[in-house]
């Protein structure tokens, strides 16, 4: 029956009569336990539009799209597609019913073809040819250069997104979901990546949506935008009748004054102005070097190099903000400086002193402490509580000899917690029972609290909620003036604009040049991001 | 040259086999989950029973009678139930060490073949005099089973093979290399003037036994029991209290957050899997030298296996397998009884594989549960909406 209505409404559609909206969702409710992530969400997205969904990351944006296309289901509320109500039950009746998503991390593989990961999950019989044929259709049409047949390994960031567009729009979907899709672009990548849209948009009268939490992407490339906050739509607005500030204040819920908080939303040119201030006013003297990482090469699996030559040197009580697209080397940087990973060649050294990479908690003992970018894999421990998570690498200072004191442990815990304002009902709660502002804030006092001589911050603000991401920005800076030296590695630029006394950017794991605040502007570091050295 | 990559198949199947991520602290949770526990286990027993009907002449209760008899109806049953769980307790606490390094190891076979092989050399080959060469055994054997878990920790830590994979393979050279050494006179086969000899060790006289606590026909017990308690309560102590116990369960839960806190994979990983081989070991040493008296082909009997099944129910704890291996005991001295009795004791392996079944079951069921109920809720909630969709449109 309801096939037989969406038909008419397909066929049968006069010119002046109220166009049926191609995604509709109505009243959707979904909680997590106690936390409501979308709390009766309405959301409207016609053909032809490219929706913005804007909101701080926690904001209920993601979850909504999950919840369109299958990979949660709702608590309550409907969903109509083409006007027609729709149980979403799986990403495959998502599928079907012309609804694909383009995820915020890759789902390529990287030891396979370009086509071969274009047709994979297709059913039937594999034809090379056919498809080698199509993707390059595809890219023709759209301008989404890339060879079909090159190796998935061999592709940047950026091209590898164009694979996953491209194996999204030769399933030819009447609704196409992107999320967060420029956090692995450079500027010139994002500006092809929304031409692209434009075209998808307006000549194929398809529907975008576009989930992000930047103000100036959401501007330049939608037709209209929901902004979401805590779970609720807070405001429907028209794009054109809009400006940064007013979605800035919808987002946040009051007006935008505090530095981290622009820092936080985007909004460039006032971090920009904020930062040059603080830049000058700080002017930071020059300590002696903390630490020197000489020429690190690390390689992958396959050869690749992950980290190519890279030489940095950070001085006591600077920030050095390391800048990148996604996927550049700052995460095997960062697992070096954890003792995760081993080097290839070169050396690190910590205030003078030869660390040997790769030994368990080598780094720790030498003076580096690191907020990971993913605190669950290397931050803590889930299963723990968060007294013992606030001690993980510093037993010694717990124990009686070989045993471990509780009591120590507890009274540790219960100054952390104070100290740094952690929100949890008891020192014994399992970490896994916190917030993630909460569970940063953890990894964030355990480390501070050795008095580390380097502190490596690695998308410290990614996942947070504004006022945490203050929290956040503030320390880092206490622990810089009080002489520590400062790693800021982040893919935010506006971050690293704001925090950094000097910047570096970073590009298929080799530093592509280091500028002092004044000198950087965004143009340059978007060119060396891109690649090309100074 | 990355170390977090190098997770394993068997790490990865951990959490499935051992984590307790059901509860939800709620207490209707709790009570769903007795339920749960009550309902398999009735299952398990009502399936026991249909088995012993469907099979002998004699009635569920007649062989649940003869279990109790032969496990718990009195001090030399008891006696016998408790020297029965012995080495399979101290395999278990072996094992739960491994497990909480993350580390699933299914060589407890092997390892206990090759610590009672070990202690069969020290015994009859050494020409120690007994109040040294007892001990001596016992170390022994902890150190042959530490060496042959520690083949599988070297290959896993410098070469990346699976560690269930070597466990596993590691079991059947064990065996082999028993036989061998039980089929050649200048090894440890029992020098009988009978042709062909049998493929046997000799066997310990009185005097170079464990010695024995009580006496029949009341309470009598190896003092391997006293070993076992003692174990109990170090590694219980050790994993609670002490550094090192800490940081081999911050392995367990997150094995990089460990490494970058300086807690080295190879030597807390491979440490604790030597560590569950020195136990398997041993536990071949103490069965040899106060149960079995004489090496045969296969002694182990499946004790090991039984030492992992504890380890598996008991989860990460320690003290838990105690209860649980006692029952194992029982199953074992029970059975023996059983077999008098005229019935096939095969009965008694059933019971013991549908009673592990039963009790690791309950959180695999909670867990599909879980999913299957979120989706349902969400379906109706759909469809009262698309009913009333579908009325807004006929009124349109």
């Amino acid at each position: 029956m309801s096939d037989a209505t969406s038909s008419t409404i397909a066929t049968g559609k006069p010119s002046g009569f109220p166009v049926v909206p191609a995604v509709e969702m109505r009243g959707i409710i979904k909680r997590f336990g106690s936390t409501v992530a979308c709390d009766r969400v309405d959301l409207v997205v016609q053909r032809g539009e490219i929706h913005g969904l804007l909101g701080q990351n926690g904001a209920g944006k993601s979850t909504l799209m999950k919840v369109l296309t299958g990979l949660l289901t709702p608590d309550a509320g409907v969903i109509s597609i083409d006007g027609v109500p729709r149980i979403v039950k799986d990403p495959h009746a998502a599928s079907k019913l012309g609804i694909a998503m383009v995820h915020q991390h890759f789902s390529v593989i990287e030891a396979l073809t370009v086509w071969e990961n274009v047709v994979l999950g297709e059913k039937g019989r594999l034809d090379e040819a056919a498809t080698i044929k199509s993707v390059r259709a595809i890219s023709e049409r759209y301008g989404l250069d890339v060879d079909p047949t090159a190796k998935i390994a061999t592709l940047t960031a950026g091209q590898r997104q164009r694979v996953e567009i491209i194996k999204c729009l030769r399933r030819d979907p009447s609704i196409v979901i992107l999320d967060e899709p420029t956090s692995v672009l450079t500027l010139a990548e994002s500006e092809e990546l929304f031409s692209t849209l434009r075209y998808v948009v307006r000549d194929e009268n398809r529907a975008v949506v576009l989930i992000s939490h930047k103000l100036d992407e959401i501007l330049n490339a939608t037709d209209q935008v929901c902004i979401m906050r805590s779970g609720l739509v807070v405001a429907q607005l028209e794009t054109a009748a809009t400006d940064a500030r007013s979605l800035a204040r919808e987002m946040v819920g009051r007006e935008v004054s505090l530095r981290g908080e622009a820092v936080a939303l985007g909004l460039i040119q006032e971090a920009e102005e904020i930062a040059v201030e603080a830049a000058d006013a700080v002017a930071t003297p020059a300590g002696d070097v903390a630490l020197r990482i000489d020429d690190v090469t690390v390689k992958g699996p396959g050869g690749v190099r992950l980290l190519d030559h890279l030489d940095l040197e950070i001085r006591q009580g600077e920030i050095l903000g390391l800048a990148g697209v996604e996927g550049n080397g700052q995460v095997t940087l960062a697992n070096v400086l954890s003792s995760l990973t081993d080097v290839d060649s070169g050396t690190v050294e910590v205030a003078g002193r030869a660390v040997r990479a790769g030994k368990a908690g080598a780094m720790a003992r030498a003076g580096v402490a690191v907020i990971p970018e993913d605190r669950h894999a290397a931050g803590c421990v889930l299963d723990m509580s968060v007294a013992e998570n606030l001690v993980l690498d510093d037993l010694d200072r717990v124990s009686n000899g070989r045993l471990v004191s509780s009591s120590k442990i507890r009274e540790n815990a219960i100054r952390l917690i104070q100290q740094f304002d952690i929100m949890c009902p008891s020192p014994d709660t399992p970490m896994r029972f916190l917030s993630g502002g909460n569970q940063q804030r953890v990894v964030l006092a355990r480390q501070i609290s050795r008095n580390p001589k380097v502190l490596v911050a690695a998308q410290p603000t990614h996942g947070l909620d504004v006022g945490a991401v203050e929290y956040m920005t503030e320390q880092l800076r206490r622990v810089a003036d009080e002489g520590v030296a400062v790693l800021l590695i982040s893919t935010e630029l506006e971050e690293i604009l704001a925090l950094s006394d000097r910047i570096a950017v970073i590009n298929e794991g080799r530093i592509m040049g280091t500028l002092d605040r004044q000198e950087a502007d965004l143009d340059r570091i978007g060119l060396m991001m891109g690649g090309q050295e100074l | 040259m990355t170390v977090p990559d190098q997770v394993t198949q068997s790490e990865e199947i951990m959490p499935m086999l051992m984590g307790p991520k059901v509860g939800k602290t709620r207490a209707g949770n709790i009570a769903i989950n007795v339920g749960l526990y009550i309902v398999a286990f009735a299952a398990a027993f009502l399936l026991v029973s249909i088995l012993i009907l469907a099979t002998t002449t004699t009635s569920p209760w007649d062989v649940m009678h003869a279990l109790y008899t032969g496990s718990v109806s009195g001090w030399a049953a008891i006696g016998l139930t408790l020297e029965q769980a012995t080495p399979i307790l101290i395999v278990a606490i072996g094992v739960v060490i491994a497990n909480r390094a993350g580390t699933f190891t299914i060589g407890p076979q092997g390892q206990f073949l090759m610590g009672g092989l070990v202690a069969g050399f020290v015994m009859f080959k050494f020409g120690l005099p007994v109040p040294v060469a007892l001990p001596l055994c016992l170390v022994g054997g902890a150190i042959g089973g530490a060496i042959w878990a520690g083949i599988a920790a070297l290959l896993r830590y410098t070469r990346g093979v699976d560690v269930i994979i070597s466990t596993l393979l590691l079991n059947f050279v064990a065996l082999e290399l028993v036989d061998f050494c039980l089929n050649k006179i200048f090894l440890l086969q029992e020098n009988v003037p009978t042709s062909p000899k049998p493929p046997q060790s000799a066997q310990l006289t009185t005097g170079e036994r464990l010695p024995r606590i009580g006496h029949l026909p009341g309470f009598s017990v190896t003092s391997g029991v006293l070993i076992a308690i003692a174990l109990t309560v170090a590694v219980a102590f050790v994993l609670a209290r002490t550094k090192w116990g800490f940081r081999v369960r911050m392995l367990g839960l997150n094995p990089t957050a460990a490494q970058a806190a300086g807690v080295s994979m190879a030597l807390f990983g491979g440490g604790a899997l030597i560590l569950s081989g020195a136990f398997a070991g041993l536990a071949g040493g103490v069965w040899f030298a106060g149960i079995g008296l004489r090496l045969t082909p296969g002694f182990e009997g499946g004790l090991g296996g039984e030492g992992l099944l504890v380890a598996l129910i008991a989860r990460r704890s320690v003290i838990a397998t105690v209860p649980i291996a006692i029952f194992f005991g029982m199953l074992h001295s029970g059975g023996g009884y059983l077999a008098t009795t005229g019935v096939p004791t095969n009965i008694v392996d059933i019971i013991r594989g549908l009673v592990v079944l039963a009790a690791i079951m309950p959180p695999v069921i909670l867990h599909v549960w879980d999913n299957r109920r979120s989706l349902r809720v969400a379906r109706r909630s759909a469809q009262r909406a698309v009913a009333g969709a579908d009325l807004v449109e006929v009124a349109a």
